[in-house]
């Protein structure tokens, strides 16, 4: 398809990602346990400008309130 | 102050300063070291088991590097076949690391090679916008290289690394709007289980993949070079990641082992010391004993 208009939206790597959310929850019970494992992020990110770190922010804000710290 | 003869037979204790009498020293000595056997033993448990789940974390992480390496090589045999016809001027450097410390050089490594990469002036422009994954490499570079600092990561490496944190990371960098003509990851390579060294992967941008001759010799749709360049960053992004976490869990095991070691040297020293300063001083109380009872 030609004329897909979700460039303008989003990276190709959102793109992926999101079709890949979506195989992961039409998967059967067990598989899609196994495969939630492979989608889990908890990734943060900061700007900085001119050697100052800017506040710390979520990529996915939903997701951040897991498990505590592991011990190492 | 001390007595020539007490030094002499108390060679391996600290000097104290104060005029406690001889046994009191002894004591006060003798605890010192009865804490410091504790303590140093309570370590040593502490070690010996970080040790233990590092060997555990290593195995599953090495099984997912071999996974994830097939991504990265099939990334590069892209860049093989369009190799830029004019060198990139313009780099953006992410660096690989973690959060998480005691696991021996692994982050110096990696911001050691970055200063490098960034000091040689024919290489890289030495105001080359940098990203860092990981905050004790943030930590390391922000000091150094502050100003060339564009963004920083992390809660990555906890577990394994997995495609959906590449993926972010790379979406975060692609929507950054730092301008850059290539990227160049810098991450631990794994040599062995008990080596590793700092290495780089180039992933050139939609730009140059455009212009490279092998690219051209094909007929196709606009977006797919801009798809394609995102999505090779992302794959290398991913085999960094997951070499680098198995590096780490390594590291860990190897320093932790060492830390054991020289624990169990220091509980080996300290008991002998301890045990000869109480056999001085059951010695010492039996000498003044025996004085004082020729004395009567």
């Amino acid at each position: 398809m030609s004329s897909a208009t979700w460039r303008n939206f989003f990276t190709y790597n959102k793109y992926a990602q999101i079709t890949a959310r979506a195989v992961r929850q039409s998967l059967k019970e067990t598989e899609r346990v196994a495969a939630e494992k492979r989608g889990v992020t908890a990734l943060r990110y900061q700007k900085w400008e001119n050697g100052v770190g800017g506040t710390q922010v979520y990529l996915n804000p939903d997701a951040d309130k897991g498990l505590g710290k592991p011990a190492v | 102050m001390f007595a020539r003869s007490s030094l002499g037979r108390i060679a391996s204790q600290r000097p104290t300063l104060g005029a406690a009498p001889q046994n009191a020293r002894n004591m006060a000595t003798l605890r010192e070291i009865e804490l410091r056997l504790k303590s140093v033993r309570n370590i040593e448990k502490i070690t010996k088991s970080m040790k233990m789940i590092a060997s555990t974390k290593l195995a599953k992480a090495q099984r997912a590097m071999q996974a994830g390496k097939e991504y990265g090589s099939a990334n590069s045999e892209i860049f093989q076949h369009t190799p830029p016809e004019t060198p990139s001027k313009r780099k953006l450097f992410v660096v690989v690391s973690s959060d998480k410390g005691l696991c021996g050089g692994i982050h110096s490594s990696v911001s050691k090679a970055t200063r490098r990469a960034l000091a040689e002036s024919d290489q890289a422009d030495p105001a080359s916008p940098v990203m860092v994954i990981g905050d004790k490499s943030k930590g390391q570079l922000s000091r150094v290289l502050g100003q060339n600092m564009a963004m920083s990561f992390n809660q990555i490496g906890r577990d394994i690394p997995t495609f959906a944190d590449a993926a972010g990371v790379a979406d975060l960098i692609v929507k950054s709007g730092v301008e850059y003509d290539s990227v160049t990851i810098v991450y631990n390579k794994f040599v062995s289980a008990i080596s590793y060294e700092a290495a780089t992967v180039e992933v050139t941008t939609e730009k140059l993949l455009k212009e490279s001759p092998g690219f051209r010799a094909y007929e196709m749709e606009d977006d797919f070079a801009k798809d394609l360049a995102e999505f090779s960053l992302a794959n290398a992004i991913y085999a960094a990641l997951v070499e680098a976490h198995a590096c780490e869990q390594s590291a860990r095991r190897n320093a932790m082992d060492n830390a054991s070691n020289n624990a169990k040297d220091m509980i080996g020293a300290l008991t002998l010391q301890y045990n000869r300063g109480r056999q001085a001083a059951i010695t010492n109380e039996l000498v003044d004993i025996i004085t004082g009872a020729s004395a009567l």
